[in-house]
């Protein structure tokens, strides 16, 4: 029996072998282990053994049923494992074909511009406040400093309406009004669009402009440019330079343009800031004590200063437009460069 | 304006170079815009001396001439001028010069002999129309000098930006009073002596103002027997060099004096003045006057002329008349300086569009006090450039002199407005470079009594001159630092975060975002077919349009979005998915909108992503989803009957009985008007109203912990029927227990009958305190089958 035993675990690892499906594993589990299978045969001889053959024998049984057992267990294993890589490789894709792009829209360029600045004075401090674009000669002009006869009137083409309004030519006009309503210390920011009658490569009629400004008991110039060159650090970079250059607004005393260090050459001079390393970004000043007594604040109680930059300006030292007018073309294949 | 830095130099020091000196004059207010090398195109050109002519082997109107230009061996020089001598001065232009006629000189052989250069013609070198022969220069300049700075030409040019505060730096000596503040040198003013002749003036002619509100000084002189001709050299060039015509010496000289103190000056032929005498007054209605430009102007009762005892002789501080003006048989010459209301020339000039070098000065104000300095100097120029004699005395008519302006200036309040700590020395010290007189008053604050001179009209205040301080001290100069007062506390506002969540929304849904115009035609109601009484059709006019494009406010967002998407398709491109959010202009208000375009196609149009066409329900969708990122849920949807629309596919959005948009398929005429072949939907909805409903509060809901059952019911109902209408029956048959209900199909077709429609809804029925039993579910399930088929008359679909 025990060279029956013997037999029966060669044959059936031989015959493990050569199975290659999982089929033929089966019916070999069956031919050895089923209820008619040769290893129960001959466990079913085990009764007619002596009673000193039968633990030797017993023993051995279960030894030969233990190794087959592991062995037809590896066998299925690596039926399985070898069944799987098949059909992973069948499942392999071109990974060159087209990704499903979720779809995603881009802001317009002016607006990402407009909210990196709102983005920086929010963070510093100032409130997002808006007004009317459809103005007054009073709250666009008069009320800053401007009157009718004033030649610096002429540097604001404006747009009138039929009905005797105005386009308003700046952002400004929204100082006086969050003014009017509130009590300082008042520290906003005026994103919006303004209206010049201008319309070429470098103005359109159209354009955005942000308004800052700060009022409380003592605001000094120094503080003026220590907002802006913050600003200009965030926005442009925290290597450039900041110059400021005496300038004049009506509505601001003293009144100043500031330059940054061209966003090309750094500094030394290129074409891009007519060779003078400088780049005019915005115009700003102590706010004049007229425009205080228009909105019935004491200038002697309170100082403030005021700032206004274009927008579409700042856009264009990163983007370099040659034309823009494109930005308001809404080409998408402008937009989507974005 | 331009200045020069050679002219400057004649009336104040300083040893800046030009770039240094841009960069000054722009640190004090003064942008320079540009700075222009003269005499640049004279490069490479030299002085140079005709050592020996002879004769050409093989031509006969040429010489070889030995010509000395300072290096050390003499250029040999092929030359056919008629006037080279030997011992002559002469331009010459060397190898490598690009002369003003474009000839780039090489060295070259002319009939065989060499030639290392050029003689040169004034006409070659661009001087003058003299081609007669070499041009002869003085024996008194060094060989090798640059021609160019041999004669002055070598000069360089600014262009500035002058504000429209700072009228008193139009002038040369204006500039030149920057600089001294930059450098405290002190001016050099024209030294002027006139040699009068024994008729007094006011035997020769009379001034009288008869508008002093708008002439505060008139000032005259007379010059007799002068020769009209042309200018020298010299004054031609300075004229030159900044851009100003050159018309005779008379009218040179006054340009020249205008240059110089800023004070516009003009000179009337006297024998062409009635009665040799002026008055200044209002036009009188109707009256008219050529001007010098030959253009008859209409003049009203608001305009201030300069007039004869006739009639208008010029246009007061505007432009002289063409009758009186200076002509080639002009002997006397009646020479007026003046100064007249800025607001008046302002006004006139804008009225007949005529902007001159006078207007411009006048309508900024001109300096009372030059006056006189500027006649003056104009007479005496006049004199030495044509000849004549002066009258004796000048009349000086001025109604208009006033006290100079004193101003008391707090030093503690310089330092407060500006975050600096100047000392009182250095205030002091710019506000005298500046021209300021300073008293110490007698007060306790210690502040100043500051003068003002006249040509500072724009400093009335303290805190101009606190600008003043500032701008001199240098702007640079002030310390930076951060604000010090506390920050504000924003008010919270809502808009704001709406805005913010459906921006982000449609750019995620993979729309872009569109900025227009806020312009449009006034056809572009037409174009999107409003009803002729639409209240959005009242829309505000400009005046002043660049173009009937651009000639009306909109008051939808909807035209230009088409405008855009006609504008793409124009271009092929056509999967148009745009939006745009701002304001519209009603009368009185600027409501926000946001509105959007879906057209051509959408999807990535690759492999495994195709292009399709949207449809109803992708606007429809994008509308929801836009709602919903407002958490606003309780709206109703009902067609409209709006043109713009198809009008079976659109949609109003209604909160309660506020009405606050629109959203569909675009009219087919309406496509038709955009030039579209492909279907467009849109939307437009009123953002003020959005932010009104938005509600963000959110709280916590218990995620469910008895599981929930799903029933799938297909019903066959009438074609007609809205797909919500069962969806309210399931709702309000279940109550609480129903979650809710999906319409995941519609069937219309063989397996139904003519007239119906299939609807598959999977219901979801859940209870928030218990397991549902499948009895319980079952029971519901068929309460709500009975329901509908009793209700609707709708079948359960087997």
């Amino acid at each position: 029996m025990k060279k029956e035993l013997e037999a029966i675990q060669a044959a059936a690892l031989e015959a493990l072998k050569d199975v290659k499906t999982a089929d033929v594993l089966e019916s070999l589990r069956i031919e050895y282990f089923g209820r008619r299978g040769k290893l129960t045969d001959v466990m079913k001889g085990m009764g007619q053994l002596s009673k000193e053959e039968r633990p030797l024998i017993g023993k051995l049984a279960n030894e030969v049923r233990a190794s087959l057992t592991e062995a037809f267990e590896e066998t299925k294993n690596a039926l399985e494992s070898k069944q799987q890589e098949q059909q992973l490789n069948t499942e392999a894709v071109d990974i060159t074909l087209p990704g499903r792009k979720p779809a995603y829209g881009k802001a317009h360029p002016v607006m990402q511009t407009l909210e990196r600045i709102d983005a920086i004075f929010t963070q510093m401090g100032f409130q997002v406040v808006t007004g009317p674009e459809v103005e007054t000669e009073h709250y666009n002009f008069d009320a800053l400093n401007t009157p009718s006869d004033h030649p610096a009137r002429d540097l604001h083409d404006t747009f009138y309406l039929t009905d005797g309004n105005l386009l308003r030519t700046h952002t400004s006009p929204v100082q006086i009004r969050a003014m009017e309503n509130q009590k300082p210390p008042l520290r906003i920011i005026v994103p919006g669009k303004a209206y010049r009658v201008d319309y070429d490569v470098s103005h359109t009629p159209m354009f955005h402009q942000v308004e800052g400004l700060l009022v409380d008991r003592h605001v000094t110039f120094s503080e003026l440019k220590g907002v802006l060159v913050s600003f200009a650090r965030q926005m442009f970079g925290d290597q450039t330079q900041m110059r400021f250059r005496p300038h004049f607004f009506p509505f601001t005393e003293p009144s100043a343009e500031a330059d940054i260090s061209c966003t090309v050459c750094r500094g030394k001079g290129c074409r891009s800031c007519g060779h003078t390393g400088w780049i005019e970004i915005l115009g700003a000043g102590a706010v004049d004590p007229e425009v205080f007594r228009a909105v019935n604040y004491d200038p002697e109680e309170v100082t403030g200063f005021a700032f206004g930059m274009g927008v579409e300006r700042i856009a264009n030292l990163q983007f370099r437009i040659p034309d823009i007018r494109t930005f308001y073309e809404n080409d998408l294949r402008f937009l989507q460069q974005f | 304006m331009n200045v020069t830095l050679n002219w400057l130099k004649n009336y104040i020091d300083f040893d800046f170079s030009a770039h240094d000196l841009a960069d000054r004059l722009t640190m004090l207010g003064i942008e320079v815009e540009s700075v222009k090398e003269l005499g640049a195109a004279l490069q490479g050109v030299v002085v140079g001396k005709v050592n020996s002519i002879r004769p050409h082997p093989n031509a006969d109107k040429l010489v070889l001439c030995q010509v000395d230009i300072g290096g050390q061996d003499a250029l040999q020089i092929v030359c056919g001028a008629p006037n080279v001598c030997e011992g002559m001065f002469a331009p010459v232009a060397t190898i490598g010069a690009e002369l003003p006629s474009g000839i780039t000189i090489k060295q070259a052989k002319l009939r065989g002999e060499e030639s290392h250069g050029m003689l040169c013609s004034e006409k070659e070198l661009g001087i003058s129309d003299d081609a007669a022969g070499l041009m002869e220069l003085s024996s008194d300049i060094s060989v090798g000098t640059p021609l160019a700075e041999a004669l002055g030409l070598e000069d360089t040019v600014f262009e500035l930006e002058i504000t429209p505060n700072r009228p008193d730096c139009l002038s040369m000596i204006g500039v030149a009073r920057e600089i001294r503040a930059e450098t405290g040198n002190e001016l050099k003013l024209p030294e002027v002596n006139i040699h009068e002749n024994d008729t007094d003036i006011t035997e020769a002619t009379s001034v009288t103002i008869d508008a002093p509100d708008l002439c505060p000084r008139y000032a005259a002189r007379v010059i007799r027997g002068v020769k009209i001709g042309e200018s020298p050299a010299w004054l031609k060039q300075r004229l030159e060099s900044v851009g100003i015509g050159i018309i005779n010496n008379i009218v040179d000289a006054t340009n020249f004096v205008l240059m110089e103190y800023g004070q516009p000056l003009h000179a009337f032929d006297y024998h062409k003045l009635g009665e040799n005498r002026i008055v200044v007054r209002r036009a009188a209605e109707g009256e008219q006057i050529t001007t010098l430009d030959e253009e008859e102007r209409k003049l009203t009762p608001d305009m201030l002329v300069i007039a004869d005892a006739n009639k208008p002789v010029a246009l007061a501080g505007v432009m002289g008349g063409y009758d009186s003006e200076i002509t080639e048989t002009t002997s006397d010459v009646l020479l007026e300086s003046a100064n007249f209301q800025p607001a008046s020339i302002r006004a006139t000039a804008k009225k007949l569009g005529m902007h001159t070098e006078a207007s411009y000065r006048f309508e900024r104000g001109a300096d009372p006090e030059a006056v006189i300095p500027a006649l003056d100097r104009a007479t005496q120029l006049i004199v030495e450039l044509a000849g004549g004699t002066v009258c004796e005395g000048t009349i000086d008519v001025y109604p208009g002199k006033s006290e100079l302006l004193k101003i008391q200036l707090r030093p503690d309040r310089v330092n407060f407005i500006l975050g600096t700590s100047l000392e009182a020395a250095e205030i002091e010290q710019i506000l005298y470079r500046l021209g300021f007189g300073i008293e110490t008053s007698q007060s306790e604050d210690s502040s100043y009594q500051v003068t003002v001179p006249t040509f500072r009209g724009d400093i009335t205040r303290e805190i101009d001159l606190i600008e003043e301080i500032a701008r001199v001290h240098g702007y640079d100069n002030i310390p930076t630092t951060l604000p010090k007062g506390d920050i504000p506390v924003p008010v919270p506002d809502i808009s704001v975060e709406v805005r913010k969540r459906i921006k982000q929304f449609l750019l995620g849904s993979g729309m872009m975002e569109a900025v227009n115009y806020s312009f449009n035609h006034p056809n572009c109601f037409d174009k999107v077919r409003l009803a002729a009484d639409n209240p959005l059709r009242d829309a505000l006019r400009l005046r002043n349009p660049l173009s009937p494009e651009m000639s009306i406010l909109r008051t939808t967002l909807l035209p230009s979005l088409l405008d855009n998407a006609q504008h793409n398709h124009n271009h092929q491109i056509n999967n148009i998915a745009l939006f745009e959010m701002s304001s519209v202009f009603m009368r009185g208000e600027e409501p926000g909108r946001v509105a959007g375009i879906l057209a051509g196609e959408i999807g990535g149009g690759v492999y495994g992503n195709p292009y399709k066409n949207p449809d109803f329900f992708d606007i429809k969708g994008i509308v929801e989803r836009l709602l919903e990122v407002c958490c606003i849920t309780d709206y109703a949807f009902q067609k409209t009957e709006e043109p713009t629309f198809h009008p079976g596919r659109n949609a109003a959005v209604s909160f309660g009985n506020t009405l606050i948009g629109i959203f569909g398929e675009a009219h087919p005429e309406v496509l038709e008007n955009y030039e579209l072949p492909y279907k467009a939907y849109l939307f437009e909805l009123d953002l003020e109203a959005l932010a009104d409903a938005a509600d963000f509060s959110k709280r916590f809901e218990p995620i469910p912990i008895y599981p929930s059952v799903q029933r799938d019911l297909a019903i066959v109902v009438d074609f007609g029927m809205q797909s919500d209408t069962p969806i309210e029956i399931i709702y309000a048959t279940g109550g609480d227990l129903v979650k809710s209900v999906r319409l995941f199909d519609v069937y219309v077709g063989d397996q139904v009958s003519e007239g119906k429609k299939s609807l598959a809804y999977t219901i979801t029925y859940h209870s928030a305190t218990e397991t549902l039993t499948d009895k319980a579910v079952n029971d519901l399930h068929d309460k709500v089958v009975n329901r509908l088929g009793k209700e609707l008359g709708a079948e359960l679909r087997m």
